[in-house]
């Protein structure tokens, strides 16, 4: 299942120092100066346009899945604060498109970093390991069985329930159904451990300034672990949601 | 975005749904599943050791409508088809009879994937080598 994914990735560089970079590498529209840090010129102080550093480096975080979630939000609010277009109704035209853009492209990028998973899928999809309904990706085959026998459960307590069929009638099949939705909650639970492993990995590599193959061995494995997590926790929502419809 | 009346009358009256005897020598099953939508696909196929051809095909689909046409799909163009020309079946000629849209590509996809699976595992109970990438599905079973 790795076939789809191509290593090394292009386009982004391997120093870590790029990855920390929030504005454009050109200079600044107003002053022609160096942009510093946090979208704005640390010359002349004005409002720079997105930079295509990625959501991490909007928040000037380096690129690493362990987030701590009190310090993005932080970094978010002082940001909202400081690119809110209430601050530029009275500046020209071009500021005050930045501000909304900006705005905009923070709302994005929080949303994205915020939830560990879709944090760890945007940065498997930024690094083009992850695409969206294109890539061929399959499912887990030593689950399939497990999911094929379930759903067919699932089919059972559905059909019963169609026939009119309630309470006693149904509750063997429920008690199964009840029996399989604690054993994928404890898969769950176990792949939730491992994505915290793949995470580490992936902080390890960045942090040791690790290689292309090392850091695609981390993105590959975290792929999997997400996909795998996404089939499992489908499954218990809709186990769940049968399970209520019948209760 | 409206399914094609193909799709519907797939969905409707499903073609060949039901099971094969897995442990037959002669049954191929290909159990494959996509993470995404929660899908999961079972495609089963007799084989005339013989001639080679697929006698009888068997499917059953947990999914959406385009996923169960195009398994439904998949299973009547193997029917009568030598192992070799199943084979050659594309997923975009499934997109393509079905009139499936961008965002349902994937379901083709999957019963190109199971039609593959289920032949790897035909091949692999006679001891031939392992069948074509993309088995991972009967792969699996096999382990």
């Amino acid at each position: 299942m790795t076939s789809g994914l191509r290593f090394p990735t292009p386009g982004i560089d391997e120093r870590t120092d790029m990855h920390a970079s929030p504005s454009p590498s050109t200079a600044c529209w107003n002053c022609g100066g160096a942009p510093g840090p946090g979208h704005f010129c640390a010359a002349c102080g004005k409002i720079q346009p997105p930079g295509d550093g990625g959501y991490f480096a909007f928040f000037a975080l380096p690129e690493k899945l362990g987030v701590d979630r009190e310090d993005l939000e932080r970094r978010y609010l002082a940001l909202s604060w400081k690119l809110h277009p209430d601050n530029f109704v009275r500046a020209g035209e071009y500021e005050r498109n930045c501000s909304l853009e900006l705005s905009s492209a923070l709302n994005d990028a929080y949303r994205a970093l915020c939830d560990p998973v879709s944090r760890a899928e945007y940065l498997l999809e930024r690094h083009g390991v992850r695409k969206e309904g294109q890539t061929k990706q399959q499912a887990p085959p030593e689950l399939l069985e497990e999911v094929f026998e379930l759903n067919e459960w699932l089919d059972e307590l559905r059909s019963a329930r169609e026939a009119g069929s309630r309470g006693a009638e149904t509750s063997e099949l429920r008690e199964r159904l009840e029996g399989a939705r604690q054993a994928f909650e404890e898969k769950l639970a176990a792949v939730d451990a491992e994505l915290g492993a793949g995470f580490a990995e992936w902080d390890a590599a960045t942090d040791g300034g690790a290689g292309d193959a090392a850091r695609g061995r981390a993105m590959a494995r975290l792929n999997e672990v997400l996909n795998r997590r996404s089939y499992i926790r489908n499954l218990v929502a809709s186990v769940t949601r049968e399970l209520e419809n019948d209760a | 975005m409206a399914y094609s009346n193909k799709v519907i009358d797939h969905y409707e009256n499903p073609r060949n749904v039901g099971s094969l005897p897995k442990n037959d020598p002669e049954v191929g099953t290909g159990m494959v599943g996509a993470p995404e939508c929660g899908d999961v696909m079972r495609l089963q196929i007799k084989v005339n050791p013989e001639t080679q051809v697929i006698e009888d095909a068997k499917f059953k689909t947990f999914g959406c409508g385009s996923a169960i046409a195009s398994s439904s799909l998949a299973t009547e163009w193997v029917k009568g088809k030598t192992v070799e020309d199943a084979l050659r079946i594309k997923n975009t000629d499934i997109v393509r009879e079905l009139s499936l849209p961008p965002v349902k590509i994937h379901c083709s996809v999957l019963a190109e994937d199971a039609i593959k699976a289920a032949i790897g595992d035909w091949k692999r109970k006679r001891g031939d080598e392992a069948g074509p990438n993309g088995t991972s599905a009967a792969a699996s079973q096999a382990e």
